[in-house]
This record gives C-alpha cells, structure tokens and sequence, in this order.
C-alpha cells in the first residue's frame, strides 16, 4: 500500500509506514500526548508505549479510493483535557502531512488507548 | 507583601485574565506554532476567561482552595495546545499550595516551579522555545530570588522580567520563530497573563491596549501563514502584496473622518491577509490584494501615501518553488556515497537488502561459517568512501574482527556489538545521521537490547550441549545463545521457540526464513504464531540464508 503523486517528470511513492511514521513523529510533539500505543487491545489494562521506530504501529493508514484516512492510537497525560489534546493531534498531523508530503488528509481518527499518571 | 491570600490571588488571575484577552488579537497574529493558524490568543483567552470566571465565583480567603477553583475553571475551559499547557501550569501550581492558606515569597515561587515540572510531565518531546520554556525560566529565576527575598512582588518582578527575556530567546530554540522573525505566540500570551499578576498585586491599571508590536513582526507572521498553503503558483488568489502608510491630512480627514475600523473594512474588499495598525498621524496598512490601485486609492482619501511597496507573489512563489520559471536541467554533482555509513555482515540475499533497506549502506556477507577478517571489514568500509563509520558484527565471533578494523581504518569508527541479524536490524532502525559516532553507539546499542533472538539450524553431528541431546540432522533451537531443543521435526522445533521467547509483552514477532524453507512452510508457520500469540504483530520475511531454515525476533 502506497500512496502515488504524479508529476510531469514521473511518479512519487510513498509508502504507508512513511506516513504513518511522520505522523506519529507530529503528533508526539504535541502537548498531553505521553506515547503512541498499539491498535491492539489493551492488556491487563496497561497500555505499552510504542518506541520511536514503531510509531507506524500506532497509526493505521487507510486508502479509499482518493481518499486518505488516519487512525492513530494515543496514551495521553492525566489530568489534561482528552477533547482538547486530541484535537490538537488531528490539527498538527493534518498540517504536518500536507508540509511534508503535500497530502491532503480527508480524516485523523483518533483513538485515545489510556492515562498515564505522573505525580511530580 | 510578605504574603499573599486567596482573595487577592483571585484580583491576580482576574487582571491577568482581562490583559490577556486585551491583547490575544496580537498573540493571535504572532502564532506559527505548531500549526500557523492564528488562533493561540483565541484560544488562551478562551481558557484564562473560564479559569478567571470559576476562580472569582468560588474565591475565599484560603489561597489553595482559591487556587484549586482556577485550576478546575482552566481544565473545562481548556482550549488549544497553550491553553492546555495554561491548565496544566496552574493544575501543578494549585495542586502545590492546596493545603495553605496564605502563601509567602517562598511558598509562591515553589508553586510556579510546581507548575512547570506538572507541564513538563504531560509532555513526550517537550519542544523548547514555547510557553514551555518562557514558563519554566521564569519559575527557575523565582526561586533564585525568593532565596533572599521574602516581600513576594519583587519576586513577581523578578519572575515577569525573566519571562520577557525568556519570551525574547525563544526565536533561538524554534527555528521557524527565527525564520518568520517573531516570538513565540503562547510565550507572550503567558507574558501578558504574568503582567496582569503584577499589575493587580501593585494595584495599578494596566493600559487598555499595548501596542507595542511593530508591523513588521506581524506582516511576516501572516506571509508564513499564506504561503503554507500554496503547493501550487496557480493557488495564489491575491497576487501582489501591498504595504503602505497613510500620512493622514487634516483636510482630507474633515472630509472622510478616519476610524480604523471602517477603515479595515472597507479595504477588506480588495484581498486578503488585511493588517491595519493606526495611531493619530498614520496607518500602516498590509493587504494581499489583486488589484492594489485600489487599495492605494482607497488609502489616499485619508491623507499622503509614504512608504509604498508592492511585491508580485506569484513569482516570488514560482522561484521558491521552482516551477514554470525554471526550465534548467540539473545536473548530479558526484558526493561521496555514504559519508556516514553503517557496515554489517549477513548471509542472504533476502537478509542483505533488509538490513539495506533500513539503512545499512554496506552488507559484507558473512557469519555462522565464514567469519569476515578484519581486512574484508576495512575494504568494505574504504569502498563505500565513508568519513564516519558504524560496524555492526551481527554475530558474536566477528566482534573482535570489527573492533579491529575500527581501530586500523583511519576515521572515525564505533562498534555496535550486534550478536544476531534481529539485533542488528533493530540498531539501524536508531540510527540518527546528525548524531556523532559515540552517541549513535550508544542509542544503537541501548535499542536492541529488548530485542530477543531465536535460531533454528542443524546439527552436523551427534553431541550434548546445554544439557540437550542432540543426533545429527536434527533441527536445534538456539534462543537467545542457548540450545533448548533439538527435534527431527522443524515444526515442533519451531514452535517450542516461539513458546520459549514470546511473551505476554511482545509486541512485534519478525520471522526471517532462509532457502532451506518453502514460502508455503513459512506462511504456514507465521498463520500459526498469529494465531496462538494474537496480540503481537507478525512479520515474514524471506532471508535466503542458508543453514538456518529460521531466524525470529520478538521485541
């Protein structure tokens, strides 16, 4: 699975994981996000942080037809707000997606897959 | 002040409140970070306002509980990445003073330290040159101060002042500050927020609007917004960005009273990315416009135009993009093919364009029976020209072969000790290229220690090692180093692997199957290790090594 840009030179393939793995690296810039977590379901209600090589696993990318959806499983920090920092997941992973690669994305679903609670 | 109670920490966060609102047009503006929308000031107003709404309805003399209304009225009314950190600063600044009533100079700078240590922890990267940073500098130089100072405004002062400066480095951390020539949007918001503090605790009225801000700061913030979104010259609606100032003359204004407002308005007609910024003599007007004699026309019923400049977007576009404008044939300059290479050692085809594909820039082949000589390493590593090198054996008896050739080879070098080809494969994938030789060896080195290694091969002989009776012929599962099985079945060796190494935290089983193995056999297998192990991800590739129908990895 790939996603194809045609210019007058030729033709651009990007593959899923490249997507997938530029998204997961926007969306942990952001603020009350602690990791991205596998699309699997949890275990023993512990969630496990994916490492930086497999952000890819947190994000699912789905063609159809012209169309480009994001899935993306997230582990966000107690005590902020869930509503907000998902929808600013949604915003930078669109914007990053269409800096870098020029794609426009039709939707960023997210899924929020736990709390972590950190006591400073 | 030697202490502060709930009741005027409620007047603070109200005038805090009220200035930042008065200014959030400006902080809009500013914003380019994280996503140059041009709604931070909106969206911190929006928080602080909650924060400052809950806080005067439940204010009472005891500062935490004070304290704690705010923190709850920021949380419902978070908005935005700076509204959410806004929340997560006076959450960990509430939380620190829940349970006293009054607090001293001490106290207050130990909150705001609080404050920031809670924001840092909701945070995985925590990019610097934010409120982040203007928030944490600050509550660093408040504890400094509060050190020797118990009168709790000067530490207030103290704190602002550093936050300015800090708001003022910000450009230095973010890059895309510095390009676009502003500071950080939430930076000054919380700015503003900490100038109402100060100016609530001294009981002075702070000026309705500043406006400090020059046109410059803002012109180049709304270009970075625009020209984000153009992929295309044919996108540009308004082609020409036009400035100029109207020097207002006292005949023509009697005529057409100038007020900023309908001003704006009535210039909005002509394009887009309107600023307009006006005092008694002069206003400075930007507009992105496809018609800017009209804008100018409009301009001089007010008074003298000085200072125009007007500048074709669509072909500033096409040269930074270059398209149409462009016809040369580029040529390939030759470099160097891998300035920092990585050099390893596999046997297989399959193996070998693996470990290219994520990155490898040269596989010496090698291993189980063939160890490479430290002078196959060197010749490897001279024939793909590299300045900087990193050497990953992949296999425990050409570790020394390699730190050998580190040492003799002239540049720079570092020997990541991979034992097995998995190993090898998840040290790569850390591999950062703007990173030295020693740091890369050490995040390579750390980012394969989880990776867990099984083998299957044959035996050439009948023998006992690790306790396991062995006849010739038989397949062996070596996991982790060690011999657990041996079995005429390949099946059932198979399969007593993966139940030795995959456990409830695995999360990605790759299967690598070398030329003894049919695809058939090994999607057989694959079919089965998803089934029983259903929460890892599995992964086949076809290795082509020899003597090893298997080699898996499970992280």
């Amino acid at each position: 699975m790939s996603i194809e840009l045609k210019n007058e030179f030729g033709q651009i393939d990007i593959s899923n994981d490249v997507v997938g793995q530029i998204a997961g690296g926007a969306a942990i810039e952001c603020y009350g996000i602690v990791g991205m977590a596998t699309k699997h379901q949890i275990r023993d209600g512990l969630t496990d942080i994916l490492r930086k090589e497999n952000f890819s696993k947190g994000v699912l990318v789905r063609q159809n037809g012209e169309d480009l959806h994001i899935d993306m499983y997230i582990v966000i920090s107690y005590g902020t707000k869930v509503s907000e920092v998902a929808y600013q997941v949604q915003s930078k992973v669109k914007y990053t997606l269409n800096k870098t690669l020029g794609l426009a994305v039709k939707s960023v679903n997210i899924y929020v897959q736990g709390v972590r609670v950190t006591n400073p | 002040m030697k202490s502060l109670d709930g009741i005027q920490f409620a007047e603070m966060v109200k005038m805090g409140a009220h200035h930042l609102f008065q200014n959030a047009d400006y902080v809009d503006a500013l914003n380019v970070f994280p996503v140059p929308d041009g709604d931070t000031g909106t969206n911190m107003n929006l928080s602080m306002s909650s924060g400052s709404k809950e806080t005067e309805a439940h204010a009472v003399a005891h500062i935490g509980k004070t304290a704690q209304a705010l923190s709850k009225g920021l949380l419902m009314g978070a908005r935005g990445n700076s509204g959410v950190i806004l929340s997560q600063l006076f959450r960990g600044f509430g939380k620190d003073v829940e349970t006293k009533s009054t607090l001293s100079a001490k106290d207050f700078a130990h909150a705001f330290q609080h404050g920031v240590d809670m924001a840092y922890k909701a945070v995985m990267k925590p990019v610097e040159g934010t409120i982040l940073t203007v928030a944490k500098d600050s509550a660093k130089k408040a504890i400094e101060v509060a050190e020797h100072e118990d009168n709790i405004i000067v530490v207030m002062e103290e704190l602002l002042k550093e936050a300015k400066a800090s708001l003022e480095r910000t450009p230095d951390l973010l890059p895309v500050l510095k390009e676009v020539g502003v500071v950080d949007s939430g930076g000054q918001g919380l700015v503003y927020v900490y100038e109402g503090f100060i100016a609530a605790m001294k009981g002075e009225k702070l000026p309705e609007k500043t406006s400090s801000y020059s046109m410059d700061d803002l012109v180049s913030a709304e270009h970075h917004k625009k020209i984000q979104g153009f992929m295309d010259t044919a996108d540009i609606e308004f082609g020409y960005c036009t400035e100029f100032m109207v020097k207002f003359m006292p005949e023509k204004v009697a005529e057409n009273p100038f007020n900023e407002h309908d001003f704006r308005e009535g210039l909005s007609q002509f394009g887009d990315s309107l600023l307009v910024i006006s005092d008694d003599e002069i206003a400075k007007v930007h507009i992105h416009s496809e018609q800017p004699g009209n804008c100018l026309g409009y301009g001089q019923k007010f008074g003298d135009l000085i200072k125009i400049k007007i500048d074709n977007m669509r072909q500033q576009h096409s040269e930074i993009v270059g398209d149409d404008y462009k016809k040369d044939v580029l040529t390939s300059v030759p470099v160097k093919k891998h300035p920092y290479a990585i050099v390893t050692v596999a046997m297989g085809e399959g193996i070998s364009d693996l470990l290219k594909s994520v990155g490898a820039s040269a596989v010496i082949v090698g291993g189980q029976t063939m160890n490479p000589s430290t002078e196959d390493i060197v010749k490897a590593i001279e024939s793909i020209g590299a300045e900087k090198v990193l050497i990953l054996p992949n296999n425990k008896n050409i570790i020394m072969a390699a730190q050998q050739a580190a040492e003799v080879i002239g540049i720079e070098a570092a020997v990541v000790p991979t034992k097995s080809v998995p190993e090898g494969l998840a040290a790569i994938l850390a591999f950062n290229p703007e990173a030295t030789v020693e740091d890369n060896k050490t995040t390579m080195t750390e980012a394969y220690a989880h990776v867990k290694t099984g083998q299957i091969t044959f035996a050439v002989r009948d023998t006992s090692i690790d306790g396991v009776e062995i006849q010739k012929d038989d397949y062996m599962a070596i996991s982790q180093g060690k011999i657990i099985l041996a079995s005429p079945s390949l099946v059932d060796v198979s399969k007593s692997l993966f139940h030795d190494l995959v456990d409830e935290d695995a999360e990605i089983i790759t299967i690598i199957y070398g030329e003894d193995v049919t695809e058939t056999e090994a999607k057989e297998l694959a079919a089965f290790v998803e089934e029983k192990y259903s929460h890892a991800d599995v992964e086949v590739y076809n290795g082509k090594q020899p003597l090893y129908p298997y080699i898996i990895s499970v992280e």
